[in-house]
């Protein structure tokens, strides 16, 4: 299985490496089975008629009746979809704000500026992402409503979000701006602009990958929480889609399959395909910290 | 453990005037660089440190929704915890089930990276759609899961019956107690499988491949190599997932609470699921949180692994 070395050091007999090839394949089609059935599971009900779903004598895995888009306009129509819908986007917007708003000048003291302790601060701050939101949901249902007064408001999230974006993204940050050559900045100031002229017209036009990245992923990590959303917003018009899909599309025991799989993936897919763009610097994010 | 940065403090800062001192031992940019990280410090100080402190404050007082503060408990919610029934259960079930899956999510996790690791056509789009399950929001793919659960219509029931492998009465996987535990394990691991993959990709492809090759030319078979050279190499980033993980298994409340919230019966009970039934719906703050605060001994653990591997790599 030392496949980089493999192919270099022994000579490749063809049907060496097309049997290898056929297992690698093999192996990733038993991946792609576990990871995605769900999903396709997902899709065939959003589409199918509703008897469809619902008919035993016939089989689950394809349509027997005609496909259509009846699930989408009663979710449009019928449920408050279309207001989660766009408070996602006013809270996600208002935790970007803050988050990059208290990052970059963060990650930018902790990258460049000498002071004492920005080393142990920089740890300090990623270790807060380490604390699970289980711990802190008790107190802070008392903080939000008490203390800032936002109890029952999508604004409560917009306000919590922030403890668990601001550390990732300083951190995401903070690599950023640490591959920007210091040479840049010097030089400039050598050059008599001030280290404000510097940052903004030299190290920020720089860093835009860097920004644009701790966005997506103050986007993104919103979307994932579900806890703080369930704990602190309770009415509907309030809630934003990861709490307004699994709360209100199901009323009592009976489920709307169709539209509740199409509500999924109308809000799902964009988030995962965004995340999945950045995935690489999610990984540099978690793991840069040892490198 | 909390070392200061080198090269900042010097014996002879005592004789020089404030300001220059001030600088000589907070660092040439120390007025600059405090105002510019203070921000992040305070939104982490407001609202992690001081709810984490209110946690611990409930957890060793009686204090409720209804009646607010009522008198110091010391270790008093703690001990009723470990003697009700229920939570027992949820911290065995914790426990359990966060092991089970950290080594079946490792195990697809490791067979996953190396076949990642190969050279193959389309590759970057064929791990994007692997990760699916990572990348989706939670609370929206557990949906595509209840729906294959479902206790008429079920496609799992479906198939396994059509292959021959279960017979009438078929199992209701989130109704029934024997089955729920499964099914709740399962979705778990199918989440976070795509997750342990990418970290241990992203350990593989930070060794050089010259390493492989001298453990070839050396004579080592995939495991000697594997426990001796590769191991080794990726453990700190191995490790560092694994916290990450752990700590986020140990955590969740969002699987549980909507596929079986806890039941049938106790059967599914978590230590969030019991945090928040007892917190939030009971409005019993001091059970609650002290319920949560049993995870802190693994978080805290996770965080001392954490910091000494951190200042370990940074001695070298």
């Amino acid at each position: 299985m030392s496949a980089p070395a493999g192919v270099r050091s022994s000579p490749p007999i063809h049907w060496i490496v097309v049997r290898r090839r056929a297992l690698q394949y093999l192996a990733l089609a038993f991946y792609a089975f576990l990871a995605l059935f769900p999903l396709y599971w997902m899709v065939m009900a959003t589409l199918k008629d509703d008897y469809d779903l619902i008919d035993p004598a016939v089989s689950p895995f394809w349509f027997n009746r005609p496909l259509g888009l009846n699930h989408f306009s009663y979710l449009f129509a019928k449920t408050n979809f279309l207001v989660w819908y766009s408070n996602t986007f006013v809270i996600a917007g208002g935790v970007l704000l803050i988050t990059l708003a208290v990052c970059v000048p963060g990650a930018y003291a902790l990258a460049r500026l000498r002071f004492a302790g920005a080393q142990n601060i920089g740890i300090g701050v990623f270790m807060t992402y380490l604390v699970p939101p289980i711990l802190l949901f008790l107190p802070l249902a008392q903080i939000v409503t008490g203390v800032f007064n936002l109890g029952n408001t999508k604004w409560a999230l917009v306000l919590v979000y922030p403890t668990f974006t601001i550390p990732f993204c300083l951190w995401i940050l903070l690599g950023f701006f640490r591959r920007i050559p210091i040479e840049i900045e010097e030089a400039a100031l050598v050059d008599g602009a001030t280290r404000w002229q510097a940052v903004s017209r030299i190290v920020l036009p720089l860093s835009i990958p860097g920004i644009l990245t701790a966005a997506i992923f103050a986007f993104t990590l919103s979307m994932q929480d579900f806890l703080y959303a369930l704990t602190f917003v309770s009415s509907s018009s309030q809630k934003p889609l990861n709490l307004g899909i699994p709360t209100e599309l199901i009323r009592g025991d009976v489920f709307f399959w169709g539209e509740l799989m199409a509500a999924c993936l109308l809000a799902g897919l964009p988030v995962a395909i965004l995340y999945n763009f950045f995935l690489d610097y999610f990984v540099e994010g978690i793991t840069g910290a040892i490198k | 453990m909390w070392v200061a940065v080198t090269g900042v403090r010097q014996p002879s800062a005592g004789r020089l005037p404030l300001g220059k001192r001030a600088r000589v031992r907070l660092g040439e940019d120390w007025p600059l660089g405090y105002a510019l990280i203070s921000p992040a410090i305070l939104y982490i100080l407001v609202l992690v440190g001081y709810p984490f402190f209110l946690s611990l404050y409930f957890s060793v007082s009686h204090v409720t929704v209804a009646s607010g503060f009522a008198g110091f408990a010391g270790f008093d919610n703690f001990t009723s915890l470990f003697g009700d029934p229920v939570f027992q259960k949820a911290l065995t079930n914790s426990l359990s089930f966060t092991f089970i899956s950290e080594i079946a999510k490792a195990v697809l996790g490791i067979g996953l990276a190396f076949l990642l690791l190969q050279k193959l056509p389309g590759k970057k789009i064929i791990r994007g759609f692997l990760m699916l399950p990572w990348t989706l929001p939670i609370t929206i793919s557990l949906f595509g899961w209840r729906w294959m659960f479902d206790p008429q219509f079920s496609v799992i029931n479906y198939s396994l019956s059509h292959l021959g492998l279960i017979h009438h009465p078929y199992p209701s996987w989130l109704g029934d107690s024997s089955w729920a535990y499964s099914a709740v394990l399962m979705v778990n691991i199918w989440r976070g499988f795509p997750f342990s993959a990418v970290i241990i990709l992203a350990g593989l492809t930070s060794i050089p491949s010259d390493i492989y090759d001298a453990a070839k030319v050396d004579g080592a078979g995939f495991f000697r190599t594997w426990h001796y050279v590769i191991t080794p190499m990726i453990a700190p980033i191995l490790f560092i997932g694994l916290i990450f993980d752990v700590t986020f298994t140990l955590g969740d409340l969002t699987i549980v609470y909507l596929l079986t919230n806890g039941g049938p019966g106790f059967s599914t009970e978590i230590l969030p699921t019991v945090a928040f039934h007892t917190g939030i719906l009971g409005g019993d703050l001091s059970h609650g949180a002290a319920a949560a605060l049993v995870l802190f001994p693994f978080l805290l653990v996770s965080m001392v692994f954490f910091l000494r591997l951190l200042y370990k790599r940074q001695g070298q």
